[in-house]
């Protein structure tokens, strides 16, 4: 009797302990799998067949938070950061991290010098330097846009961890050089 | 002595979890004034008078690519788009399968059909199933009746998407009629409601950043368009990809705008799935579709 008891007590206290820990992660409805390199699943449709194929994705996704209702990852509070020291930006490779995908990516939404098809979403770069903004609010910007407008579209590219502080000192070197 | 260990234990172990079950800091400003007919998008884009009536769609918009997504890409549905397609192809594959497996009717009446009769069915889903004690869309119905009469269809694979087209081809035309008024399948629409609006994922973004105050505006040479009325045409042929459920959709969206996508069938994407079924409340299925 009293060692089946224990044996219960202690099943029950393992499940208490593993729940959370297991909570902290991807959430077990996620297309993810942990013996692929990127983590994050694509779906491959396979004609006539029952069974839906599964191959990695191109990035891993899986550190942020997902739709899951099992997620118990917190979203990334607004941060507000100060610029420290001179800019030390290269508006060359800032431009390079403005157009890539996996990176930047501004031209989605903004229009800028030599792109076709920019994005409508967020103001014309094109001339940015006129704006005469500070070097400091522009890091800001990038760096967590929320901290200047609550319902920004803009993604929060410091505090979410996209660019780390070089990369967003060389997106600013870029801006304030267009003219 | 035992039992006074056991209760440290069982204390540690209860503080985390405690600890977890408080809700996660999330961000969203859900909109309350949605309507659970398609006509809502009045209020929202006001592009459905363009678009409400299938039969009568503009084809000069159709060939402007500026003007064309006002008609929230109506124009690759039948009738107005009269061409063969992948999804045609899907139609019959849907057909044999469907045959193959309801020799003795049994799969119908697992599917909902009422004297084993289809049409109408596709219409009335996502909804509460006493049966399965949840809210499933049809896709997920699918694979738990193909199991039962031992056929593996995987909810996003092929043969399932090709039997949910060819039961949604049974009422095409007949308009969507999802009923989200109370029980579960309101708690389903609340809970899908508030997902539309969370933000997620790498670009900390919600589905709702773009498709509610920023439709007709572009992201490079895409322009953003309504959630009113676009669960009708689903399952869909993709020129560029496959035939696609809805659920497989939700993976695009999620993988596109840098959020870990979650598995076809999961309770998150059935609630959005209810939310956008009735926000197509009063618009006809319209299959077999294609889109680019």
């Amino acid at each position: 009797m009293g060692l089946t008891r224990y044996k219960r007590w202690s099943i029950f206290c393992l499940a208490c302990l593993a729940l959370p820990a297991a909570a902290q992660g991807v959430p077990g409805d996620a297309a993810a799998d942990p013996g692929v390199a990127t983590m994050t699943l694509t779906p491959r449709v396979v004609v006539n067949s029952g069974r839906l194929e599964w191959e990695p994705f191109s990035r891993d996704l899986s550190p942020w938070p997902t739709l899951s209702h099992q997620d118990q990852r917190p979203t990334q509070k607004p941060r507000r950061v100060t610029l420290n020291g001179p800019l030390g930006g290269d508006p060359a490779r800032g431009r390079e991290l403005a157009l890539r995908r996996d990176k930047g990516y501004c031209v989605v939404c903004h229009q800028l010098p030599g792109e076709q098809w920019p994005g409508t979403f967020g103001t014309s770069l094109i001339g940015y330097k006129l704006f005469r903004h500070s070097d400091q609010d522009v890091y800001q910007h990038i760096f967590d846009a929320r901290v200047n407008n609550p319902n920004t579209a803009m993604p929060p590219y410091g505090s979410n961890l996209i660019l780390n502080d070089q990369e967003i000192r060389d997106l600013v070197a870029y801006l304030q050089s267009l003219e | 002595m035992k039992t006074r260990l056991f209760a440290w234990v069982f204390l540690l172990g209860l503080g985390p979890a405690l600890a977890t079950a408080q809700a996660p800091y999330r961000e969203y400003d859900a909109m309350e004034d949605y309507m659970p007919h398609a006509r809502g998008d009045l209020m929202l884009s006001g592009s459905y008078r363009h678009w409400s009536d299938p039969r009568s769609l503009d084809w000069r918009m159709a060939g402007d690519p500026d003007q064309n997504w006002k008609l929230n890409w109506k124009f690759m549905d039948p009738p107005f788009n009269g061409s063969v397609h992948g999804g045609h192809f899907a139609l019959d594959r849907g057909e044999e399968v469907f045959t193959e497996l309801n020799g003795k009717g049994r799969f119908a009446a697992c599917l909902g059909a009422r004297q084993g009769q289809l049409k109408g069915l596709r219409t009335r889903y996502p909804m509460y199933r006493a049966d399965l004690r949840r809210v499933v869309g049809l896709e997920e119905v699918i694979e738990v009746c193909g199991a039962r009469e031992g056929r593996e269809l995987q909810n996003g694979s092929y043969d399932n998407s090709a039997v949910s087209l060819y039961v949604a081809s049974k009422s095409a035309g007949l308009p969507m009629a999802v009923k989200v008024a109370e029980g579960p399948m309101k708690q389903a629409f609340e809970r899908g409601r508030r997902l539309f609006h969370m933000r997620t994922g790498r670009s900390n973004l919600a589905c709702s950043t773009c498709h509610t105050h920023r439709v007709g505006q572009q992201l490079r040479s895409v322009t953003v368009t309504t959630p009113y009325g676009d669960a009708a045409h689903f399952p869909v042929y993709r020129t560029r990809f496959q035939l696609q459920s809805l659920h497989l959709r939700f993976m695009e969206c999620n993988l596109d705008s840098g959020t870990q996508p979650l598995r076809p069938g999961s309770r998150a994407y059935t609630d959005l799935e209810v939310f956008l079924s009735a926000l197509t409340n009063g618009y006809p299925v319209s299959v077999p579709s294609e889109r680019n």
